[in-house]
């Protein structure tokens, strides 16, 4: 089951900073939604434990992260793949930064895979979830990305692949 | 003493099951009933991937719970054994087959891992720990885009075509080139569905370091076919292989390919120092992990007819989707040639046939094997052809049907059709249904807006393979012809026993084995004990012995048969010698001290009792001459096949053709789109009938499986190879609560190639499934649409009516008439 995510927002940061903060998974993946724990290995590949949960079913997914690519101070993508609830996961979620009116105009796109029993048991709800926490993760970038200036508003769209 | 006279006092009779005093009661023994000292538990580790290379397999937290005794990896497996078997030739023969996955997964739910225990819960909650690292590759789950070879899941064939074969008879295109009118139809589809036994399957095993045997309790239905891939693949010789089966909760074929499984166990208690293993499915398991029917797309199919709407060639191209591993197959890619012009009399057809591998569930031979997907197809060509022709669904059949009188009736591939006669089965089922007042009910319903539809469908159930059909598959294949053992005696105290190679699974055979040996012997059925389960040690059994395909009726009781006669044959010799009379004065029967043989001319008797006793512990008084009299008799029957050309794919394939004849009226809810079945007929013709009710039990049974697979059971999976079907919320079994009530009738067409005029049946021909195709057609031809696909939910219903996705018959059909 794919689940296609994109969107774009803007925020009062050079795209220089905004790429720093992306590529560095001290920053980036504890605004993972259900964050945990995170151990890097290097300083492109890391994996981090987040809390998964499905209506009752409930369970700790890790998620073994690479930085794909990394082109500053225009594109970051991360490639990711792990095992939840039996069943597995594998995404991408990359970046493109250009300057905007003072600002970075960050475009995401991604797409995430779901393997196993977890499709099956809670297909129909996965859409809505992958929805909401990328939205989360989007919130929370924006968020800490805010500094002074503040954010434009953003907007995620998911579509099914 | 009742005389002996009528040789069918028993068989035809409506005799109650003697299965149902045992089963009804919660008496009946199934694998999971088994209980042994120092058993363990298995549990499997499956791959959430359809189709991933395997990094790493971690099983060191499994192995560190207390209470798990052992675990097993296909790392480890593999040197241990050879690739299971491969039926079909290169490149299909290439592919390396083992009971684990080792390198790579190529279906979800593929085991792994498997972890044994002291309890089926530790060992649940020891799998969760295996550690799997994957690396996933990209699935294929359909079939076309597998053919074209992008992502290949076993690279040691080199491409995922499993076999490919042209089935050509006559003159196709001179029939095309010279017909009035010729059809075309772009794509059909039949889709994956399985079957849902009551009972999952059930592995014990015990590799016995004491003797070095195997030992399983199992459930598995073709057991003979099973230990011979066993016994290759384990490296053990096939005597060192005891199998027993005893009650079994249903099959339906599903169950022959349980073998894998059965290795796994095997292995399991080798390493486990010889302590019995057992596994037992779950639901969740057996419906993505055991096996599933056959998937089959039926491209550029031509259909040249006369100025009259008879069918005088077909062309067509057929590509069979057996899943991740072919297992049974690719025999599936012969045996939908035993039906090939199914009921009708087209001389001239082509079918370039085509299996694939793809990233989804092994198939198995679920009921109805191969041959109810080309059914369906043939009765899809025979109902688009009529609608857009314009003749009626009961007319085209009548002008297409193989007549009454043209039986024995050679098909164009050498197939013999025994007996039948379809149009009479239309005149009953017609008759039954109420044909007319449908009609006439259908026109003023479809004035109101409603959506009525009223849909015939004929097929076959060919029953009794010829096993030498695998050489058309593989002409390398040692297999050819068919047969069955059976053992009858009188054991010490007289008690008459029979034994057989079956392993039944709901189809009666204690009942009509008892039946037959009952009038060859003129006694009671219940003085009968028939040994239920499958045991090699009976030596009973033959390379074909098993339940499955249709058979029991005519091999498994000619068998029985066989032995009876002998068994006879001995008692009335030893009479004739302790009566000191003739063997020809010498009568069977019933007297005051049980079942006795009499002496006509002088009355004398002896009861069966002193017969055993004579041959059994008190053979000082045998003379030496009656020596060979054990009153332990062993029969094999064999089919009377020849085995075919393989050249040609030409010969005989099956022994009987049972044929079914179904009429369904449904209406489509114009809100809901759900498909409401109003009224149904079946109607069956399997010969002469040993017991009408396990008969009629069998035609309701296959009836409610056609009609759950119609429109409620369907193996879904998602493009990257999820099932999403993988429980009863999604895969929606049918039950009583959705059988409408099926109007039965039966004619009979008894036979010539079985001793009692019986025919195989029990698997239906899936003729529900072509007969709502056919309703569901009907209702919505006028919208301009045609039933491309064997399953029909609402949702495929809205899909075709409203979004206008599938269906579209200006997409699909094209007719062209020519001047004559």
């Amino acid at each position: 089951m794919a689940i296609k995510f994109a969107g774009e927002f803007e925020v009062k940061r050079n795209p220089e900073e905004v790429f720093g903060f992306l590529t560095d998974p001290n920053k980036f993946a504890p605004l993972l939604p259900g964050f945990q724990t995170m151990s890097v290995q290097d300083p492109t590949h890391f994996t981090v434990k987040v809390n998964v949960g499905v209506s009752y079913i409930k369970g700790a997914a890790e998620v073994k992260m690479e930085l794909a690519q990394a082109e500053n101070p225009t594109r970051a993508q991360y490639k990711g793949q792990g095992s939840v609830a039996g069943g597995g996961v594998s995404l991408t979620a990359g970046f493109d930064l250009a300057a905007a009116d003072g600002g970075t105009k960050v475009a995401w796109q991604g797409e995430a895979q779901v393997f196993g029993r977890l499709t099956s048991v809670a297909g129909g709800l996965l859409q809505p979830l992958g929805k909401k926490n990328v939205q989360k993760l989007i919130d929370g970038l924006q968020a800490a990305l805010k500094g002074s200036a503040g954010t434009m508003p953003s907007e995620a769209k998911t579509a099914e692949g | 003493m009742s005389p002996e006279g009528d040789k069918k006092n028993w068989v035809g009779k409506p005799l109650p099951r003697k299965e149902e005093n045992r089963l009804l009661r919660g008496r009946g023994k199934f694998a999971d009933d088994i209980k042994m000292r120092e058993m363990l538990y298995l549990r499997f580790v499956r791959s959430p991937y359809a189709h991933a290379k395997i990094v790493s397999v971690d099983v060191s937290a499994a192995e560190a719970v207390p209470g798990v005794v052992c675990t097993l990896t296909g790392a480890e497996v593999a040197p241990q054994v050879q690739p299971f078997i491969e039926i079909a030739p290169d490149p299909g023969g290439k592919i390396k087959d083992y009971a684990l996955a080792v390198s790579k997964v190529r279906y979800q739910g593929e085991p792994v891992a498997a972890v044994m225990a002291e309890s089926p819960g530790i060992a649940d909650d020891a799998a969760e720990l295996v550690q799997v690292e994957y690396e996933a590759l990209d699935p294929v789950v359909d079939a076309e885009e597998a053919l074209k070879d992008a992502s290949i899941l076993h690279e040691e064939a080199g491409t995922n075509r499993v076999w490919n074969g042209v089935f050509e008879y006559g003159d196709v295109e001179k029939a095309l080139k010279e017909a009035a009118s010729v059809v075309s139809i772009d794509r059909l589809h039949f889709h994956r569905f399985s079957s849902t036994p009551l009972e999952n399957n059930v592995v014990i095993a015990q590799w016995n370091p004491k003797d070095e045997r195997i030992y399983y309790w199992c459930n598995n239905s073709f057991p003979s076919f099973a230990i011979q891939f066993l016994s290759a693949h384990l490296n053990v010789h096939i005597d060192r292989i005891r199998v027993e089966t005893s009650d079994i909760g249903g099959s339906f074929g599903i169950k022959i390919t349980s073998y894998p499984q059965m290795a796994v166990c095997a292995l399991a208690s080798k390493k486990a120092g010889g302590r019995p293993i057992k596994w037992v499915e779950t639901r969740s398991e057996h419906i993505t992990s055991s096996a599933h029917g056959n998937e089959r797309t039926f491209r550029d199919t031509r259909v040249a007819l006369d100025k009259d709407g008879v069918i005088t060639a077909i062309a067509s191209r057929h590509i069979d989707d057996c899943g991740a591993y072919p297992r049974y197959e690719p025999l599936g890619c012969v045996i939908w040639s035993q039906v090939f012009p199914g009921v009708y009399r087209f001389k001239n057809a082509r079918i370039d046939f085509t299996q694939t591998v793809t990233n989804k569930c092994p198939v198995g031979p679920n009921r109805g094997y191969s041959r109810m997907q080309h059914l369906w197809f043939l009765e899809r060509v025979v109902d688009i052809c009529a609608h857009e022709l314009g003749i009626p669904a009961d007319e085209m059949r009548l002008r297409n049907y193989i007549r009454p009188e043209e039986f024995p009736y050679t098909t164009p591939n050498g197939c013999v059709y025994d007996s039948g006669n379809y149009p009479k089965m239309l005149q009953v089922a017609k008759g039954l249904i109420g044909w007319d007042d449908w009609k006439k009910k259908q026109a003023a319903a479809r004035k109101e807006g409603h959506l009525i539809g009223l849909g015939i469908g004929t097929t076959l159930d060919s029953g009794t393979n010829n096993f030498g059909q695998s050489q058309i598959v593989n002409p390398g294949a040692p297999f050819s012809g068919n047969s069955q053992g059976a053992n009858c005696k009188l054991d010490i105290y007289g008690e008459v026993v029979v034994a057989v190679g079956s392993c039944p699974q709901g189809q009666g055979h204690e009942t009509t084995a008892a039946q037959v040996v009952a009038d060859v012997l003129n006694i009671h059925p219940d003085l009968i004990t028939v040994r239920t389960g499958f045991d090699t040690e009976r030596n009973v059994h033959t390379g074909f012995s098993g339940t499955y395909a249709s058979q029991f009726a005519v091999s498994g009781l000619s068998a029985v048969h066989g032995a009876a006669q002998k068994l006879k044959a001995e008692m009335k010799r030893l009479a004739a010698f302790v009566l000191e009379t003739q063997e020809d004065d010498i009568e069977f029967g019933t007297g005051a001290q049980g079942p006795e043989l009499r002496a006509k001319s002088t009355g004398k008797s002896i009861n069966y009792w002193g017969l055993a006793n004579i041959v059994n512990v008190n053979s000082a008084v045998l003379p030496v001459e009656m020596h060979d009299v054990t009153l332990n008799c062993r029969y094999i029957w064999r089919a009377p096949f020849k085995v075919p050309d393989k050249v040609r794919k030409y010969g005989n394939l099956t022994l009987t053709y049972a044929s079914q004849l179904h009429i369904a009226v449904v209406e489509i809810d114009r809100d809901t789109f759900i498909p409401h079945i109003l009224d149904y007929v079946a109607v069956d013709d399997c010969g002469t009938v040993i017991n009408p009710p396990i008969v009629e039990g069998q035609v309701y049974g296959a009836t409610a499986h056609g009609i759950g697979a119609a429109l409620m059971e369907s193996c879904v999976y998602d493009a990257v190879g999820n099932m999403l079907t993988s429980t009863f919320s999604d895969y929606t079994p049918i039950t009583a609560v959705n059988m409408p009530k099926v109007k039965y009738g039966h004619i009979e067409t008894p036979s010539p190639h079985s001793y009692s005029g019986a025919k195989g049946m029990g698997e239906g021909g899936a003729a529900p499934i072509h007969t709502i195709s056919a309703a569901l057609q009907d209702a919505l031809f006028a919208e301009g649409i045609i039933v491309d696909d064997s399953f029909n939910n609402a949702d495929s219903l809205f899909r075709a009516m409203v979004g206008k996705e599938i269906g579209q018959v200006g997409k699909l059909v094209k007719l062209e008439r020519r001047a004559q």
